[in-house]
């Protein structure tokens, strides 16, 4: 078994004593053993007995070899021995003794890489049920890092071992190779090579520490921390930091192994699983902070968005699990289903190839595939829908070889390289041609034989005794195959049983008739031996006559019927095929709320050009080339701007673990693609403030975004913008609603809460300290979340804190008084009426709701004049919605301020409008209609404060982002769309398509209390 | 024993400066009569310039021409010059009164254990103390159907008004109907329920073993003598099959909604009401052949899916309205109870999306009665109907103008004041602020 020893031996050892300082020095072994196995073998392993010598020489001739994808040598020889390729080419010499296997017709292919497998280390993870309380602290043992979910010091060449059901499941399929790694962590530490023979480790363990991996899932830890995305990605910027601190610390004030493997990692290659298009990008840029570019595992939606994945420069990982055929003949169960779903079923075949013609890096990869022997289906299916077969061949094993940095061994077929080698029967990127056998290590595996004889054809008995007329036909797969048997006019069909160089099928009630059997040899006349056996025992001898070859039928895919490929912008309903453009328009003969002294204006014109408004007046002159849209009757407004949202947020609006979480942002999670961006600006939302939940004391940093759809999560954030921070008091915070096992966590009390407040704030007044006093030589940790907290106490970034009773209100403005800043904005607020003239006192904002109450005990003493009072106490008053549905209707909470407390209708507007774009610091750039800001506008039908008011436009930075008219001829494109996809899945499945039924989307839409975040582990895996 | 009574009479005299909730009216004694009101009779008739006598609780006279000689020196006359009039709003299918604060799990009395729970009725728990009752009413909603929760089978609703000492005083209909889940194939954006979808999880059982159990428990029901053992739940299920309780079957897909109906006609159940009817408009004709009405998905609701028109709840009354389907809306959903008081809005939202004004209003006024069966006394302003009306100073559907200065409950004359209004003028009062 042992064939080749000192090089995989050598590798071992490099592995054993495993560190990356070592991997400089392969090569020079490598050179010296390359020389060494030419004159005997060693090993380290004591033989029992009597020791098993391979001397074996294996010489494949008359085969069609791709070296790699660029050359493919015909009719060439290929020499292996000891594991490893001796020589290959044309007309080279075929050494004496060898075994020698004539390839003619089948082709040669160097086995596939996976970069991505877990084979041989799955770690069995602890029962999910879990009913204990949170856990705050690690509860890992030893000197590792306080998060369970960084775990650099995972090695997986220390977990690995060979598991051949596992090997054979991918060798099946092609491979030879696997980059293995735990799936478990943020950080997950390194990955080894291995190759897929059933021999003992040490000889397929190609290299420990290839590479580092990353992910955005904290896997098995059961710390709270991080509960959302954002709280990974802040988790992982940390680790950097701390990694480059602790790398730098003379002292050794603490030590940590994680630390210490991360530090030893940073030159490895880095993949990061992403899978999903924004996570990708969300990767990247943490990346760029750190000077690190990963290559990113993907789920294969990137070609929704193929510009902002190439600007990523990353290297991919794709993955060929396109969605199954949903089974939609059943129209109630069809509407389970959403646009992006259909959508993403006709295109994610096309994935690849709109990689390859974008000139991205790539390498496929089998890991998503829930049933591997679907892997050569769909990369066919992908090379049907334009991938070249040459960067599929490529992808499998070039590319992953060059980023794996073992290009020197594997991923071609090269003299000195691993005898890792498919032999397939044909084109193996083709239908109907199968891998014969997948050679690894030099060692053949596969079910079928080399030299299998091809029975398929038509054949006619030559002479029977007892028959007259017999026709045998013979198909399916080479080594599955089918037969039909016609005996006069009767007609059988079943399946065969291959014997070593013979095929039989047995027959029910065939005219007499049982068996029949043909054999591979021949007579004289080239007619085929045979048998056949009767049902009353009797047999005989007889010659088979072939008359024609077999002809594969190519069965053609619904999907090739698709004449263009369709990506919107965002790649679902009501997405745009062609972004808004910057337009030159006037709005003509509008009633115009200014929100400006001049208030209302009637029968005036608006002039939006490059993005602001240009003029206002009864008489302004019109450009020649501007879009006039007529506004007689109808009403022209400032957008309304949610101070308070939490639309467009993916995995987790709370990091609702720790309670002061200052260094998560909203901005590294924002969701172009959630469908209530465009129902929000049907409703003539223009900006909101994307809020943190309200779990902890300090939540996270928010984003202010305008609701550009179609554009990407980086292109909606406000440029320029202040930065925002969520704070919560009361019940939230205190874990009142979260169940009994929730009661451990500081605080309990609005007492505690308000000492948070002074401790982190003393915490960040030190720290600011600490770093004005550093040098450049000082090793000073950079704490993200007291960095977040030194901005508010020097005035660079705004408190908006969720409140309700008045209590905790005033302490917060006391804390902050002691402190020196002032608190931005209180929002909720709803006891904000008792200590109006406190507030005032302060300098605080306000962003309440018209008429919420009673839904939790500490707003019991709500009232909808809140509003009212606080704007009569000339605070900044302002109406937020926290609530999808509500916020494409502000217009009409507004109008309850109108009601109840009677304030002006022009004061009541503000509350939506001008006031949260105070509150918001971005009144001097929108908020009201005044010349030279953004043409942030809205075009309604009536009185924006009336329930009959609807929107006709909704314009953002003079780009037109929703128009009514639109609307409705999206409405009928999506009708169009969906049964145009709908009537391919029929098609699809009648053409022998595998379905399943539709399931619904699981949907969460957020509020600030809201602390589930089960669409994080959905979303991710 | 002096300090408990000091402690009492500071008590006492703390509650006329701030009360918990206002005094229910005592009955009415003396005539009424409104004049000069623009008149929603909520049938779909508006009078211009009209007037409403009422007596002892019952509308005696409506006109035109009001004559100022003909009632006695008792008769309450008011002057609505340019103000509304409008029937008192009926909200159907509302946890009001069983709720007081949701996240505090001792207010709750929505939910009973089980799923199968016709026999709970929910005007036993029906708590007419209820600091938010006021505030509902005070923008025009005077009668309610007090809905149980939760379950397979969540229990009977009851209709009561929302001015009463005690429940029984507040009773229009004791038991009116039973409120029935219907399973779903798989829908996670309708039923928002948390409980039901952890039930359904928790059973595991397939859409058609569900309705199976169903029909087994209503055919059992159905043929049940009351001479056997004594069974309380099939005892509560038997007005079912005389139509002494309608069934009211909370269904929103098309698929959902023709099961129930076919169900219903199989087992001769008499009136069956589809809740919620979120694709009521792909069953139109189901719907209309058996005449079943609608209790439409609350209108300010996000649409079913990304695919659906942005404006999928605000337009489904119109459509139904035109296909002409019995229908009212109501206001299931989070934050029902004290939300309630928008009930009016919604009908202000189906109008500004096709509803024609008086036909808005009719969803949240006679459509409601007929649906709930209290037609006969409630939901319009027609003589020998129950004085139970509101004026209001503008359109009660638009939240611009709603503003109810008076309103009426079997005639009696209700204290419109509440919790927040008085927080309102307290908190003025310390700023010297006026309005």
């Amino acid at each position: 078994m042992h064939k080749y020893s000192i090089f995989l031996g050598r590798c071992s050892n490099l592995y054993i004593f495993g560190n990356y300082y070592f991997m400089k020095k392969i090569i020079f072994l490598v050179v010296f053993i390359v020389f060494a196995t030419k004159a005997f073998t060693q090993s380290v392993f004591p033989a029992n007995g009597i020791k098993k010598v391979d001397n074996d020489v294996f010489v494949f001739k008359n085969a069609n070899i791709n070296i790699d994808e660029n050359t493919v040598l015909s009719n060439a020889i290929l020499i292996v021995s000891k594991g490893k390729i001796i020589d290959v080419g044309s007309g080279i010499s075929i050494p004496k003794n060898s075994i020698v296997y004539d390839l003619k017709g089948k082709n040669i292919y160097p086995s596939f890489i996976d970069m991505y497998s877990n084979y041989g280390v799955v770690v069995e993870k602890e029962n999910s049920t879990f009913y204990g309380g949170p856990q705050y602290e690690t509860k890992q043992k030893g000197a590792y890092y306080w998060n369970e979910a960084i775990k650099p010091e995972q090695d997986a060449a220390r977990l690995f071992s060979s598991n051949a059901s596992q090997a054979e499941e991918i060798r099946n399929i092609g491979f030879g190779a696997v980059n293995t790694f735990v799936k478990d962590g943020i950080a997950r530490g390194t990955s080894a090579i291995v190759t897929l023979s059933d021999q003992k480790e040490n000889y397929t363990l190609i290299n420990s520490k290839v590479a580092t991996m990353f992910s955005f899932n904290k896997g098995s830890s059961r710390q709270e921390y991080p509960s959302s995305l954002m709280g990974a990605i802040a988790l992982l910027r940390q680790t950097y930091l701390d990694a480059e601190w602790f790398e730098k610390s003379k002292e050794n004030q603490e030590n940590s192994l994680s630390l210490y493997a991360f530090n030893q990692q940073k030159k490895l290659p880095s993949i990061f699983e992403a899978n999903d298009k924004w996570n990708i990008v969300r990767a990247d840029k943490i990346g760029d902070e750190f000077g690190v570019q990963y290559i990113f595992k993907t789920n294969g939606n990137e070609y929704q968005r193929i510009e902002e994945i190439k600007s990523c420069n990353g290297k991919l990982i794709v993955p060929v699990n396109y969605p199954q055929t949903p089974d939609v003949e059943n129209p109630a169960e069809a509407d389970l289903l959403e646009l992006d779903d259909l959508k993403h079923w006709e295109m994610a075949p096309y994935n690849l190839s709109i990689l390859e013609k974008n000139n991205l890096q790539f390498a496929i990869t089998a890991s998503d595939l829930k049933s591997k022997s679907e892997f050569l289906i769909n990369l066919r299916k992908a090379i049907d829908m334009g991938l070249s077969k040459k960067m599929a061949l490529k992808a499998l094993t070039t590319n992953p070889a060059q980023m794996l940095n073992v290009s020197d061994k594997l991923g071609a077929i090269k003299k000195g390289y691993i005898a890792n080698f498919i032999i397939s029967s044909g084109d193996i990127f083709e239908k109907n041609s199968y891998v014969i056998q997948n050679w690894v290590n030099g060692i053949p595996y596969g079910k079928n034989n080399l030299e299998q004889f091809d029975f398929r054809g038509n054949y006619t008995l030559v002479n029977s005794s007892s028959l007259k007329k017999v026709e045998l036909k013979i198909e399916g797969e080479i080594n599955k195959l089918a037969t039909t048997i016609k005996v006069d006019t009767l007609t059988r069909k079943s399946s065969a049983t291959l014997g070593s160089y013979n095929v039989s099928s047995t027959y029910l009630n065939c005219g007499g008739l049982n068996s029949v059997t043909v054999y591979e040899i021949k007579n004289d006349k080239e007619e085929f031996f045979g048998k056949l056996y009767f049902d009353d025992g009797k047999e005989e001898e007889v010659f088979w006559k072939k008359n024609a070859e077999y002809i594969s039928e190519k069965k053609d895919s619904a999907l090739n019927a698709i004449a263009s490929i369709s990506i919107t912008y965002p790649n679902m309903a009501y997405g745009f095929g062609e972004l808004p453009k910057e337009e030159k328009v006037v709005f003509s003969n509008v009633t115009a709320w200014t929100n400006e002294e001049e208030g209302v204006l009637k029968n005036v014109s608006v002039l939006v050009d490059k993005g602001k408004i240009a003029a206002i007046g009864e008489k302004i002159s019109i450009p020649a080339d501007a879009k006039i849209i007529n506004g007689t009757g109808l009403h022209l407004t400032s957008g309304i701007i949610d101070e308070h949202s939490h639309i467009a947020i993916s995995s987790g609006v709370n990091e609702g673990s720790n309670t002061a979480t200052a260094e998560v942002r909203i901005g590294d999670v924002i969701n172009s693609d959630d469908i209530n961006i465009y129902r929000q600006l049907s409703g003539g939302v223009i900006a909101a403030q994307l809020l943190h939940g309200s779990a902890n004391a300090i939540g996270g940093q928010s984003a202010l975004i305008k609701l550009r759809w179609g554009l990407s999560p980086e292109k909606m954030k406000i440029a320029g913008a202040d930065g925002f921070i969520k704070f919560a008091l009361g019940e939230n915070v205190k874990q009142s609603n979260w169940g009994d096992r929730y009661s451990i966590r500081y605080p309990q009390s609005r007492m505690g809460v308000e000492q948070v407040y002074v401790e982190y704030f003393s915490r960040a007044r030190e720290y600011q300290q600490q770093k004005k006093n550093a040098t450049t030589n000082t090793n000073f940790r950079r704490d993200l979340l007291m960095e977040s907290l030194v901005e508010i106490l020097e005035k660079k970034r705004f408190i908006t804190c969720h409140s309700y009773q008045q209590g905790e209100i005033n302490m917060l403005m006391h804390v902050a008084d002691s402190f020196g800043f002032r608190v931005n904005t209180f929002t909720h607020i709803l006891e904000g009426y008792k200590v109006a003239d406190k507030m005032k006192k302060h300098g605080v904002g306000a962003s309440t709701f018209s008429d919420w109450w009673a839904y939790k005990f500490e707003v019991n003493d709500a009232i909808p004049y809140n509003a009212a009072l606080l704007y009569r106490m000339g605070i900044v008053t302002a109406i937020n919605s926290d609530d999808p549905e509500m916020g494409r209707r502000l217009n009409q909470e507004a109008a309850k301020v109108f009601k109840y407390g009677g304030v002006s209708e022009i004061e009541a507007w503000k509350m939506v409008t001008l006031n949260p774009a105070k509150l918001l610091h971005l009144d001097k750039i929108t908020g009201s209609i005044k010349v030279g800001k953004d043409a942030d506008l809205v075009l309604w039908s009536q009185n924006p404060l009336s329930v009959m008011a609807k929107v006709e436009t909704t314009m953002i930075d003079g780009r037109i982002y929703y128009d009514a008219k639109s609307d409705v001829l999206q409405r009928e494109n999506i009708r169009v769309e969906r049964q145009r996809i709908l009537n391919l899945m029929i098609k699809a499945k009648r053409g022998g398509d595998k379905t399943e039924k539709p399931k619904a989307k699981n949907k969460r839409l957020y509020h600030c209390d809201d602390l589930s975040n089960d669409t994080y582990l959905d979303e991710l895996y | 024993m002096i300090k408990n009574i000091t402690i009492a009479l500071v008590l006492v005299v703390n509650s006329f400066v701030f009360s918990q909730r206002p005094t229910p009216a005592a009955e009415q004694k003396n005539e009424v009569v409104i004049k000069n009101a623009i008149l929603h009779v909520g049938n779909g008739k508006i009078i211009e310039n009209a007037f409403v006598v009422f007596d002892k609780g019952i509308i005696k006279e409506i006109g035109t021409q009001f004559n100022q000689a003909t009632v006695s020196a008792s008769t309450n006359i008011i002057d609505a010059s340019g103000k509304h009039v409008y029937p008192g709003i009926i909200a159907t299918n509302n946890s009001l009164g069983l709720t007081e604060i949701e996240a505090v799990r001792a207010t709750n009395d929505l939910y009973e254990v089980g799923s199968i729970n016709p026999n709970a009725n929910s005007s036993i728990a029906f708590f007419t103390d209820s600091k938010v009752i006021p505030t509902v009413r005070s923008n025009g909603i005077l009668v309610v159907q007090s809905t149980p929760r939760g379950g397979f089978i969540s229990g009977a609703s009851s209709i009561l008004n929302l001015d009463a000492w005690n429940y029984e005083d507040a009773l229009i209909k004791s038991a009116d109907g039973i409120h029935v889940n219907w399973p779903d194939i798989d829908s996670p954006n309708f039923n928002s329920d948390d409980k039901d979808a952890k039930e359904k999880s928790e059973k595991g059982n397939s859409y058609v073993k569900r309705i199976n159990s169903l029909i087994d428990l209503l055919l059992k029901a159905k043929n049940y003598s009351g001479t056997q053992e004594k069974d309380l739940k099939l005892e509560a299920l038997k007005g079912l099959f005389d139509g002494s309780k309608k069934l009211y079957v909370h269904a929103q897909r098309y698929n959902q909604i023709y099961d129930a109906i076919s169900m219903c006609k199989k087992l001769e159940i008499v009136s069956p009401v589809i809740v919620g009817g979120a694709e009521s408009k792909k069953a139109i004709s189901i719907l209309k052949k058996f005449n079943v009405p609608v209790m439409l998905q609350r209108a300010h609701s996000l649409p079913p899916n990304a695919d659906a028109d942005i404006d999928y709840f605000y337009k489904l009354p119109a459509l139904l309205q035109k296909e002409g389907i019995l229908f009212c809306l109501q206001y299931e959903g989070d934050m029902e109870a004290m939300g309630l008081r928008n009930l009016p809005f919604l009908a202000g939202t189906a109008m500004a999306y096709g509803l024609e004004p008086e036909q808005a209003l009719c969803a949240i006024t006679i459509n409601a009665a007929k649906i709930i069966g209290i037609d006969k006394k409630y939901g319009s302003i027609e003589v020998g109907k129950s004085a139970t009306l509101f004026i209001s100073t503008g359109n009660a559907l638009d939240m611009m103008t709603n503003n109810v200065e008076q309103a009426f409950i079997d005639g009696r004359t209700i204290d419109l004041n509440n919790h927040q209004k008085e927080l309102y003028h307290r908190y003025s009062q310390k700023y010297g602020i006026k309005h």
